[in-house]
């Protein structure tokens, strides 16, 4: 419960940014995915006959980190499906809290990509609203980072002053909340510490700027507030390291399929699919890599 | 359309199948991840 309400201030920074931003869309759409989240868990365990527990705020983060990964161009309805559908069939399905599979945020987030797939474009730019690539569209069209970065600085990118969804694009705002969360305990470090690391050492290997690759996307807002989900996160030390790599690994080699083969696949982030794909590994890294007991 | 596709291959999966429920998350999570 503590660690939920943790969570809501965590994520203040990136709403309050995003009000900045995009002003009443970005407070339309943080609402409708609190409201559609919450209603959705109350409705489905009212009519299960389950106690309701949209109190515990479990809920209600789910709404908002799945608002903040949507674009101003999102249809509230299509919002309100999909954390809907990322309630019930993300967390409720097989019996809720500490039983899901999934992230419920990056579930209704697959789901909002294929069902709403013609509502996510355009891109806006934060404030004056005028639609613009993001950063990892240049890069798809170009397939260089450098082609980006004539157009958007590095500064941008970490305050904030690139197109994107509403709760990704101020990497400062989600680095002061993630911080929050490391500095508390509410999250296990060595998930963000990993994914951010690997993508670190790929962007070099690949001769990108490695801030570029950090700052582009919402790696941030997933390797922070989404992979870190103690739920559908591993347990242990050892299986945690290995979760974050497996991220990192899939999250770049995303990037680099989407512009080597500009055409074959649209979609420039793979923060979503990494994540949820690492979520199946879960079960099976909390079975193989408790750490063995210390003899008394 | 694809609202209703996703529905449809969750429930047929959970009901062929048939705790049913995990594979059909598996496979709607891979259906989704529906060559657009």
């Amino acid at each position: 419960m503590k660690m939920m309400y943790g969570m809501l201030i965590a994520l203040t920074p990136a709403v309050l940014y995003s009000l900045y931003a995009y002003r009443l869309q970005a407070l339309l759409l943080v609402l409708t995915g609190i409201l559609s989240a919450v209603a959705a868990e109350a409705i489905y365990q009212k009519v299960t006959g389950k106690k309701v527990t949209v109190k515990d705020g479990s809920a209600a983060i789910t709404g908002t980190l799945l608002a903040l990964a949507v674009s101003t161009s999102t249809p509230l309805y299509a919002l309100g499906i999909s954390a809907a559908f990322g309630i019930i069939a993300g967390k409720q399905l097989l019996g809720g809290v500490g039983k899901n599979l999934f992230n419920p945020a990056l579930f209704g987030r697959l789901f909002y990509l294929f069902v709403f797939a013609d509502s996510i474009l355009p891109w806006r730019r934060p404030v004056d609203m005028t639609t613009a690539a993001t950063p990892l569209e240049i890069l798809r069209e170009s397939g260089e980072a450098a082609a980006a970065l004539d157009v958007y600085s590095v500064a941008d990118m970490f305050l904030g002053r690139i197109p994107g969804t509403i709760g990704e694009i101020s990497a400062l705002a989600l680095l002061l909340g993630a911080g929050f969360l490391i500095y508390k305990k509410y999250v296990r470090w060595r998930i963000p510490a990993s994914i951010l690391a690997t993508v670190l050492v790929l962007s070099i290997v690949a001769g990108q700027n490695p801030l570029f690759h950090l700052f582009a996307g919402s790696l941030i807002l997933g390797s922070c507030f989404m992979a870190t989900d103690p739920m559908t996160s591993p347990r242990y030390p050892k299986g945690q390291l290995i979760f974050g790599i497996g991220i990192g690994l899939i999250i770049m080699s995303m990037r680099w399929w989407g512009w080597q083969t500009p055409g074959v696949y649209e979609f420039t982030e793979g923060t979503t699919f990494a994540i949820l794909a690492m979520n199946l590994a879960v079960p099976y890294l909390n079975s193989k890599l408790k750490p063995a007991r210390k003899k008394s | 359309v694809r609202l209703i596709s996703v529905l449809v291959v969750m429930t047929a999966v959970g009901l062929g199948w048939y705790v049913a429920k995990t594979s059909a998350l598996v496979v709607t999570f891979l259906y989704m991840v529906m060559v657009a």
